[in-house]
C-alpha cells in the first residue's frame, strides 16, 4: 500500500512539475506595420538567449498592421502578451478601454517604454526627378505624396506631426499657417493606405507617387531592397523624434502564465544585443554604446518631440485625429 | 491587357492623329519639347491609372476586412437573426403566440366556461456570444400574466458536456421536454403533470457514442409538479438526470433509426415546497389537497419513456411515477402518483414526423400547389393516486378523483414551419369520487379545443 501511495505521489509531483515547467512557449507580439523584420531578428536573439537561461523554448508568433488598428484589435480581444506599436496612444488606448494593463505602463520600463526611436524621412525615384529636399517641396503642386492614413497608422500620425511641426517652426507657431501647410500636403496625397507597409507597396511595388513619407527604418529597408538604381533616402533638415512604445499586456499575459517571459522579451530590447538589432535593422538606439558604434548609420537632422510642440499624445490625439478632429476637415477622399 | 496598357496606347494613337493635323499650322515647340510633353502627359495619364488600380485593391481589402468583422441580418424559419460574419455572434428574436378556444359541450360540462383566449405570448431573445455561450431569454404574456419561463446560458466548449445555468426544463418529463409547437395536442397530457415544468439550477448534457446517447444531470432549487417558481423554499435541492438512447440515430436511413427511449429521474427533499392541483386536457382543476396539507420529507419521480417515428407515422409513450412525501398534522406519509400515456399520430401529406418541429415539404401557398402538411392524432393515457390518499386525509373524495381516464383525438394543420392550427376533442372520466353534491364522481369532462399558433 505505502508503495503504491509512494508511486502515486511521485506521478502527482511530476505532473505537477511538467504542469509548472512548460517545455515551451508561446508568446504573441501585436505590432505595428514596419517592424517585421525587426523582430523576426529580435524573437530568434531572445530565444536564444532564454533557452539558455531557463531550457525552455521560446515561440514568439507576430501581428502585424496598422497602429491604430492593432491597437483596437486588441480592445476587441486579440490576446496579445506584448504590444509594440508606434505611439503611446494606442497603448493607452488598450490600458483605458480593455483595461489590460495599468494606467501607468509607459513607467515600467526605461525612456518611457521606449527602447528605440525613430523618424520621418523621404523616400524619392532614383535621380529624384522632382527635386525634393526639404518639406516645402512636397506641398508644391504637381507632387505626389504617398502616406498611410493617419487614422488607421501609427507612422501615419508621426509624418503629419513632423509636417505640421515644421511649418509650426517655420511660420513662429502659427497654427493657421501650419494648418494650410498640412492642407496642401495632404491634397497630394492620391491614395490612403491604411499602414506604412501598404503605402511602401504603394510606392515601390505599385510605382505610384513621387515621394513616400516614411519610417527612417521602413526608407532604408526599401533602399536595400529596392536597390540604390530604383531610389533614394532624403533626409529633411528637421523632422519628428518618433517614439515608439512596448508594453506587457498584463490581462492576456497572465492569462496565459506568460508575465515573466513577457518582461524578460521587452527588457531584452534595451540589452546591448537587442539594441545592436535595431540599430541594424535602422531604429535609432537608447543605448549610448550602441548609438555611438551606429552612429554613421543614421543622419544627424533636427529633432522635435511631441510633448514638445503638441503637448503629448492625448490632446495631439483629439485635437488632430480624433473623428471632427482637423485631419477629417483637411482631407477629403478623392481630392 | 491592364486598363493602364490600354488607355496609354489610346493616349499615343490619338497623339499620333494629332500631330500632323497641328502641324499645318506654326508650332512654337521643337520636336524634342513636344515628345517631352508627350511623355510628362502619358506619365501623368499612366500615374492617374496606377492610383485608380490602387484605390480599388485598397476599397478591395477594406471590403473583405468589413466582410470579416461585419454582421448579416436575416429572415430564417426559426426567426430574425443577426449574424457575425466571423459565425461568433449571433442575435435571434423568435415569437410564440397561440389563441385558443375552448368549448365545454354537453350537460356535464356546463360548469366550465367556454372562452377564447390568449394561451400564450411568448416573445423570445436568443443567440451565441464569442462562439461557445448561447443565451435564452423567454417570458410569457398569455394569460394576463407575466412569467418568466425560461431565461439561460449554455456554455457549448465541450461538445460532449455542454454546462446550462439558469431557469430552464430540468431533465425529467418526455412530452415536457418537447416544445409546445412540437407536441401533437393542443395541451400535454396526465404524465406531464407529475413533472416539473421549469426550474432554476446548473446542469450538464451532452451526446455520446457517436449521439447514440444523450445524457443530462443538473441541481435545482426543487418546484411543484408542472409548476415553475423564481424562489428556493428551502435549503434543500433536487437533482434530476436523464438518459435517452436512439441506438439508431447515426444511420438515419435504418428503419429504426426515429427509436428513442429512456428514464428521466429525480429525487429530492420537497420541505415546504408549495403544493400543485392538476389540471384536466380542458385546464380545468380536478385534483387538490385537502387544506392543512404541506409538503414534507421526500419526493421522487422516475419517468421512462420513448417514441418512435418512421416517415408520417409516429407514436410516444411515458409513464410518470411521482412519490411525494405529504404531511397533515403528525401524519406524514409518502404518497404516490401515476400516470401514463400513449399518443400515435399521422401526417396525411406524407411528410416527415419527429421529435422536434416538422417542417412542411410544401408550406401553403395553393396556387403553387401547396397546402402545408395534416397530422391526425389519437391519444390515452390515465391519472391515478394511491388509496392512502384519502385514507390519511390529504385530500378528499368530495374534491379529488382517486383517478382519471382521458382520450383525446385531434387534426393539426401545419400551414408552414411556423403557423398552425390545430382541433382537438378530449374526454375525460374520473373515478373514485370528487363530486361534493352526490358523493359520486365527477362528471366526464368534454372539451373541444382549437387553436391559432405561429412560433418562429
Amino acid at each position: 500500500m505505502k508503495r503504491t501511495l509512494r508511486i502515486g505521489w511521485s506521478l502527482l509531483t511530476a505532473t505537477a512539475m511538467f504542469a509548472a515547467n512548460p517545455s515551451s512557449i508561446k508568446l504573441l507580439n501585436v505590432s505595428y506595420d514596419p517592424t517585421r523584420e525587426l523582430y523576426q531578428d529580435i524573437n530568434a536573439a531572445f530565444a536564444k538567449q532564454w533557452k539558455t537561461k531557463t531550457g525552455v523554448d521560446v515561440q514568439v508568433s507576430q501581428s502585424h498592421g496598422g497602429s491604430g488598428k492593432q491597437a483596437r484589435a486588441v480592445i476587441d480581444g486579440l490576446q496579445a502578451d506584448i504590444v509594440t506599436l508606434a505611439l503611446s496612444y494606442d497603448i493607452d488606448s488598450i490600458a483605458e478601454k480593455a483595461r489590460a494593463l495599468p494606467a501607468n505602463w509607459q513607467s515600467r520600463l526605461p525612456n518611457n517604454s521606449t527602447p528605440y526611436t525613430s523618424t520621418i524621412v523621404f523616400l524619392v525615384r532614383k535621380g529624384n526627378p522632382k527635386h525634393i529636399k526639404d518639406w516645402d517641396d512636397i506641398v508644391k503642386p504637381g507632387v505626389s505624396v504617398i502616406t498611410p492614413n493617419p487614422k488607421s497608422s501609427g507612422g501615419a500620425r508621426w509624418a503629419y506631426l513632423a509636417a505640421w511641426g515644421y511649418a509650426l517652426k517655420k511660420n513662429n507657431n502659427d497654427e493657421a499657417k501650419a494648418q494650410d501647410f498640412v492642407t496642401r500636403l495632404y491634397k497630394n496625397v492620391p491614395v490612403l493606405d491604411s499602414g506604412a507597409r501598404g503605402s511602401t507597396t504603394t510606392f515601390a511595388q505599385r510605382g505610384i507617387g513621387d515621394v513616400l513619407l516614411s519610417w527612417e527604418n521602413e526608407a532604408y529597408l526599401a533602399l536595400n531592397e529596392l536597390g540604390k538604381d530604383k531610389v533614394e533616402v532624403v533626409v529633411p533638415a528637421i523632422s519628428i523624434l518618433a517614439e515608439p512604445p512596448v508594453a506587457v499586456v498584463d490581462k492576456y499575459a497572465n492569462k496565459h502564465g506568460n508575465g515573466e517571459v513577457a518582461k524578460a522579451y521587452l527588457e531584452f530590447l534595451y540589452t546591448e544585443e537587442g539594441q545592436e538589432i535595431g540599430a541594424k535593422n535602422f531604429y535609432r538606439p537608447r543605448l549610448e554604446k550602441v548609438a555611438a558604434k551606429y552612429a554613421g548609420r543614421f543622419p544627424k537632422l533636427q529633432l522635435f518631440t511631441i510633448d514638445e510642440l503638441f503637448g503629448g499624445w492625448q490632446k495631439t490625439q483629439k485635437k488632430h485625429f480624433d473623428d471632427g478632429g482637423v485631419f477629417d476637415k483637411i482631407y477629403t477622399p478623392g481630392k | 491587357m491592364s486598363v493602364r496598357k490600354l488607355s496609354i496606347e489610346l493616349f499615343l494613337i490619338l497623339a499620333t492623329q494629332v500631330v500632323p493635323v497641328k502641324a499645318q499650322v506654326p508650332d512654337p515647340q521643337t520636336p524634342e519639347q513636344k515628345i517631352q510633353e508627350l511623355e510628362r502627359k502619358v506619365e501623368d495619364l499612366d500615374q492617374r491609372v496606377r492610383v485608380s488600380d490602387r484605390t480599388r485593391e485598397l476599397e478591395a481589402e477594406s471590403a473583405a476586412d468589413k466582410a470579416r468583422s461585419g454582421a448579416t441580418v436575416g429572415a430564417e424559419p426559426t426567426g430574425i437573426t443577426i449574424r457575425s460574419n466571423d459565425q461568433n455572434f449571433l442575435l435571434k428574436i423568435g415569437l410564440d403566440i397561440q389563441l385558443d378556444n375552448r368549448t365545454f359541450p354537453g350537460e356535464s360540462s356546463v360548469p366550465f366556461t367556454d372562452q377564447i383566449l390568449i394561451r400564450r405570448a411568448r416573445p423570445a431573445i436568443s443567440g451565441t456570444v464569442y462562439k461557445y455561450v448561447d443565451f435564452y431569454l423567454r417570458p410569457d404574456f398569455g394569460q394576463g400574466s407575466t412569467v418568466l419561463y425560461e431565461a439561460y446560458m449554455q456554455l457549448n466548449y465541450f461538445s460532449r458536456a455542454n454546462l446550462r445555468v439558469g431557469k430552464f426544463k430540468p431533465p425529467v418529463g418526455l412530452e415536457r421536454l418537447q416544445s409546445d409547437d412540437d407536441t401533437s395536442f393542443i395541451e400535454r397530457g396526465l404524465p406531464t403533470l407529475l413533472v416539473p415544468s421549469r426550474d432554476i439550477g446548473y446542469q450538464v448534457s451532452g451526446d455520446i457514442v457517436k449521439r447514440r446517447v444523450s445524457y443530462t444531470v443538473g441541481v435545482f432549487n426543487g418546484v411543484p409538479d408542472n409548476g415553475l417558481s423564481d424562489a428556493s423554499v428551502s435549503d434543500h435541492r433536487d437533482y434530476a438526470a436523464r438518459i435517452f438512447l436512439t441506438p439508431f440515430l447515426p444511420n438515419t436511413n435504418h428503419p429504426l433509426s426515429g427509436l428513442g427511449f429512456g428514464i428521466g429521474a429525480s429525487s429530492g427533499n420537497d420541505d415546504g415546497i408549495p403544493l400543485p392541483s392538476y389540471k384536466t386536457f380542458g385546464q380545468n382543476t380536478f385534483f387538490s389537497f385537502a387544506s392543512g396539507v404541506v409538503a414534507a420529507g421526500h419526493r421522487t419521480r422516475l419517468a421512462p419513456q420513448g417514441y418512435y417515428y418512421n416517415g408520417p407515422f409516429g407514436i410516444f409513450a411515458e409513464y410518470t411515477l411521482a412519490e411525494e412525501g405529504l404531511q397533515k398534522g403528525t401524519v406524514r406519509r409518502s404518497i404516490a402518483f401515476r400516470a401514463w400515456q400513449v399518443q400515435a399520430s399521422y401526417l396525411l401529406t406524407g411528410d416527415k414526423k419527429g421529435f422536434t418541429t416538422l417542417t412542411p415539404r410544401k408550406s401553403f401557398d395553393p396556387k403553387n400547389h401547396g397546402w402545408g402538411a395534416i397530422e391526425l392524432a389519437v391519444r390515452t393515457g390515465a391519472f391515478s393516486v394511491e388509496r392512502g390518499f384519502f385514507d390519511y386525509g390529504f385530500g378528499t373524495v368530495a374534491t379529488s378523483p382517486r383517478s382519471a381516464r382521458e382520450w383525446v383525438g385531434g387534426v393539426n394543420w401545419y400551414l408552414n414551419r411556423a403557423v398552425r392550427i390545430s382541433l382537438d376533442y378530449g374526454n375525460t372520466n374520473f373515478g373514485g369520487g370528487a363530486t361534493a353534491a352526490t358523493g359520486g364522481n365527477r362528471p366526464t369532462e368534454r372539451a373541444l379545443l382549437q387553436r391559432f399558433q405561429i412560433n418562429f
